[in-house]
């Protein structure tokens, strides 16, 4: 019983840490420019088709196409910086709305081209270690790792660099931000550039554990915000600890409640957290 | 035949009409976005159609309890999210929650709902007529009047509300709740009611829908509806009434024109979406309106 | 005048308005300490201070926007400090701001229709849920005549018609009083209605708020403006550093070394 508990929460913990590089892309986005990107799902997926269609396609190896992947999601990010959110800098609500309708055109133009089929990578890393009782796939050990040290690398950079720093000057007070002679727009696209690369690796880690479906951008979305909302909206590793405990959360509901609710229990906990700590578990409460 | 393929046409846009303009009741006018209106739509698309089925009632009978359990959901809803006093991305996405729990439950719920199977509704509603009695609607003429009597009355009921006070509230908490309160406005109490009609009223659309189709399933509740009511409301101008009805007319009549498959027709949709918030922000009926008035001045 | 008509209601002896000992601290900076005073029903009162006296923060702990730290608020007896300012403002105490707050889309006409909320529920209590089906009742249809009548008081009938968001800034001042006497205000609290207008602007609301007081409103003014509010104020407190310095009649506060001190004390730091 033990191990089976420790197992899932293992597993809920590296599932935690992808929908953690989601909220991370979503909680920079929010803290640091107001807008709220329901599309980075999207860019998530994306990240994992263009993964699979390197790899599998273009022969590439799997690490060599994880970066061309991101960086793929990046530029499509920076596509729709300059087309759609520029225009909804002052409108939050709208730059939301925009959001939505990105989420419909993405999703529905990869259906589109590769059919609501789910495809699957070949194994990347096979094998598992063993932990006692509990038996962990190296490739899920792998991916756990790299998006930990991701976003603790991003977690120093903000707080250490000028970049870093021009960046919550800004979340603080844009005016001010600008009069200080922080390039406010460069800023934003920077942020944004950042955000949806982060998502396409995501996705390009997710092609290498689970088969893909284009509907995995508006699941993971769901999930991200659920993560970045429970961990603190502005909060960098709350982001991380908030996916985290999102999937522990879930996989552990999962051995006593029926699995087929498994969603459902991160949602009742998240607005449970929502109406008692608005600030999330580490956000500031000011 | 064409002519019955105009006036399916107008039966969905009536149908989708219904959904839209109670959706805009709580966006347009009071400012909440709630992507809770498609959970509200499929529940009593399965609450009415399975009343008739297992407890006998005529149709009409059973909107009736639909509409009052929407609007205790909504209630429920409405009071948690307000009264913690959600800001606009927080509220849409704890409705999203919410709206997402009730699929669950509905796709899972196998022995009344027949998971994601759906249901096949054969019945057809019937209607107590003066002088002829009980009609059965069926054909497109007579749905083409029943649906267009049911957004009658909604577009009725909304305008009454939204032209009083009542109306009138909704709009200073839209517009700055804080300034609201200090005139003596329960914005808490009043987003709660415009809620709670918005939602009451959407699920007349649920049971018509299921019957007209002939089908239902979760995906009623799924986030497409809500991003196709959304769509229809900012194409054709949220704020106004006429507007989400335009809209739906517009996006219904749309993929019938041109031929397009679902894949594109989506895209299509979110193409619009962002295409009117940058460019058009008030819709069709608004930037109409806009115009008139710089024309007249 | 229809503002106070209808609100019969009689003050149980003592005060209107007691402000108990309230202290209000904001992250260890006290904004307020310990001050205390009454209002009594038919009085103008002003309260005076420098910036950052407290005065706005008092008023904003009055009318229900923050909590106070500490002490209480009593309003006709009953104690209101951690009641909602809708709450309060049904009861017939109302605030204006400082910087006027409008909703700058409506035309003025529809300001002041929506600062009709609380009148309508004055008049018709539950009832009023009725002119939703359209039986709108002689208190329902005597709102826009209520409204054009504010208006006038308050030298808004010719720009009635244009979006609030076009006024000039004596023009808005104008607008949130009229909203605030929809409120049909036994006592309004103005937080610096003076400021940023010009002498003539200045007249024209002293002899408004004169009209107000003659037709029974009671009114409790802060200001900085000393020669406005002796005009007006029968009696005036004056605020220092959150602490209250001086109470009593006009020219003696004014004359009060402590005051003085406080003005030309600041002007100097």
């Amino acid at each position: 019983m033990l191990s089976l508990v420790a197992g899932q929460v293992l597993n809920g913990a590296i599932v935690g840490s992808m929908y953690g590089i989601i909220a991370l892309g979503i909680t920079l986005t929010f803290g640091i420019t107001g807008i709220v990107n329901f599309a980075l799902g999207e860019f998530m997926m994306i990240g994992a088709y263009a993964t699979f269609a390197l790899a599998e396609r273009g022969g590439l190896p799997y690490p060599v196409a994880v970066v061309p992947a991101a960086l793929i999601a990046a530029v499509a990010g920076y596509v729709c910086n300059k087309a759609f959110f520029r225009f909804t800098r002052g409108n939050l609500v709208n730059g939301l709305l925009v959001s939505i309708g990105l989420i419909s055109v993405f999703e529905s133009a990869v259906l589109w081209y590769w059919s609501a089929t789910p495809i699957e990578m070949h194994y990347v890393l096979p094998g598992a270690l063993r932990l006692g009782d509990v038996s962990l796939p190296k490739m899920k050990l792998l991916v756990f790792a790299v998006i930990v040290v991701v976003i603790a690398l991003t977690y120093v950079a903000l707080a250490g660099t000028w970049l870093g720093r021009a960046s919550f000057a800004y979340a603080q007070n844009a005016e001010a931000a600008t009069l200080m002679g922080v390039h406010t727009e460069r800023l934003v696209t920077a942020v944004m550039l950042y955000s949806t690369g982060l998502a396409g690796l995501g996705g390009a880690l997710y092609a290498s554990l689970y088969s893909l479906e284009p509907s995995l951008g508006g699941v993971y979305v769901l999930k991200g915000m659920e993560a970045a909302i429970l961990g603190g909206i502005g909060s960098l590793m709350g982001s991380l600890w908030g996916g985290v405990i999102l999937g522990v959360i879930e996989a552990v509901g999962s051995i006593f409640l029926p699995t087929a609710f498994r969603d459902a229990y991160g949602l009742a906990v998240l607005v449970a957290i929502l109406l008692f700590r608005p600030a999330g578990l580490f956000g500031d409460e000011s | 035949m064409r002519s019955d393929f105009v006036l399916t046409i107008f039966i969905y846009t009536f149908l989708s009409g219904i959904l839209t303009v109670t959706f805009d009741l709580i966006f347009g006018f009071t400012g909440q976005l709630s992507m809770f209106h498609p959970a509200v739509f499929g529940l009593s698309a399965y609450v009415t159609h399975l009343l008739v089925l297992h407890v006998r009632l005529p149709f009409w009978l059973a909107t009736l309890p639909a509409a009052a359990a929407a609007a205790a959901l909504a209630v429920v809803v409405g009071s948690i999210c307000f009264k913690f006093r959600l800001k606009t991305f927080y509220f849409a996405v704890v409705t999203l929650a919410f709206a997402e729990m009730l699929r669950l439950i509905i796709v899972n719920w196998n022995s009344v709902t027949n998971g994601t199977l759906g249901l096949v509704v054969s019945g057809k509603p019937t209607i107590w007529w003066p002088g002829t009695g009980i009609v059965a609607i069926r054909g497109p003429v007579a749905w083409y009047y029943l649906t267009l009597a049911a957004l009658g009355a909604t577009v009725f009921i909304c305008a009454r509300v939204l032209a009083s006070w009542m109306g009138r509230a909704f709009g200073a908490i839209r517009l700055n709740e804080d300034l609201a309160r200090t005139l003596g406005i329960n914005v808490f109490r009043y987003k709660l009611v415009s809620f709670a009609i918005g939602n009451a009223l959407a699920s007349f659309a649920g049971g018509l829908y299921g019957y007209y189709t002939g089908y239902i399933d979760p995906g009623y509740l799924g986030i497409n509806q809500s991003m196709e009511v959304l769509a229809m409301v900012l194409l054709g101008g949220q704020g106004t009434l006429t507007g989400p009805i335009v809209g739906a007319f517009v996006l219904t009549a749309l993929p019938h024109v041109i031929d397009l498959r679902a894949e594109a027709r989506a895209i299509l949709y979110g193409a619009i979406l962002i295409f009117t918030i940058l460019v058009m922000p008030r819709g069709v009926v608004g930037t109409l309106r806009a115009w008139r008035v710089r024309r007249a001045a | 005048m229809a503002c106070a008509a209808g609100r019969v209601s009689g003050a149980r002896g003592g005060s209107l308005l007691e402000v108990r000992g309230v202290t209000k601290r904001f992250l260890g900076l006290v904004a307020v300490s310990d001050v205390s005073f009454t209002v009594a029903r038919g009085e103008i009162v002003g309260i005076i201070g420098p910036n950052g006296s407290g005065k706005t923060t008092l008023l904003s702990v009055i009318a229900g926007m923050v909590p106070p730290s500490d002490g209480a608020v009593i309003w006709k007896g009953e104690a209101i400090q951690r009641l909602r300012p809708d709450v309060i403002a049904a009861r017939g105490l109302v605030k204006t701001f400082q910087n006027p707050q409008v909703f700058a889309e409506l035309s003025v006409f529809d300001n002041v229709l929506v600062a009709s909320h609380l009148a309508l529920k004055h008049a018709r209590g539950r009832h009023r849920a009725l002119t939703l089906v359209g039986i709108e009742g002689r208190a329902a249809r005597g709102l826009a005549a209520r409204v054009r009548e504010v208006l006038g008081l308050c030298e808004l009938t010719r720009a009635a018609d244009q979006p609030a968001g076009n006024l000039s800034y004596g023009e808005e001042k104008m607008l949130g009083l009229a909203m605030a006497l929809m409120c049909e205000p036994e006592l309004l609290l103005l937080d610096e209605p003076a400021s940023g207008l010009g002498h003539e602007e200045v007249d024209r609301l002293t002899a408004v708020l004169r009209r107000l007081h003659d037709a029974g409103t009671t009114l409790c003014i802060v200001d900085h403006k000393v020669g406005f509010l002796r005009g007006l104020a029968a009696r005036v407190i004056a605020l220092n550093y959150g602490r209250k310095v001086a109470e009593g009649r006009p020219d003696e506060v004014l004359n009060d070394p402590a005051v003085v001190e406080a003005y030309l004390g600041r002007a100097h730091a």
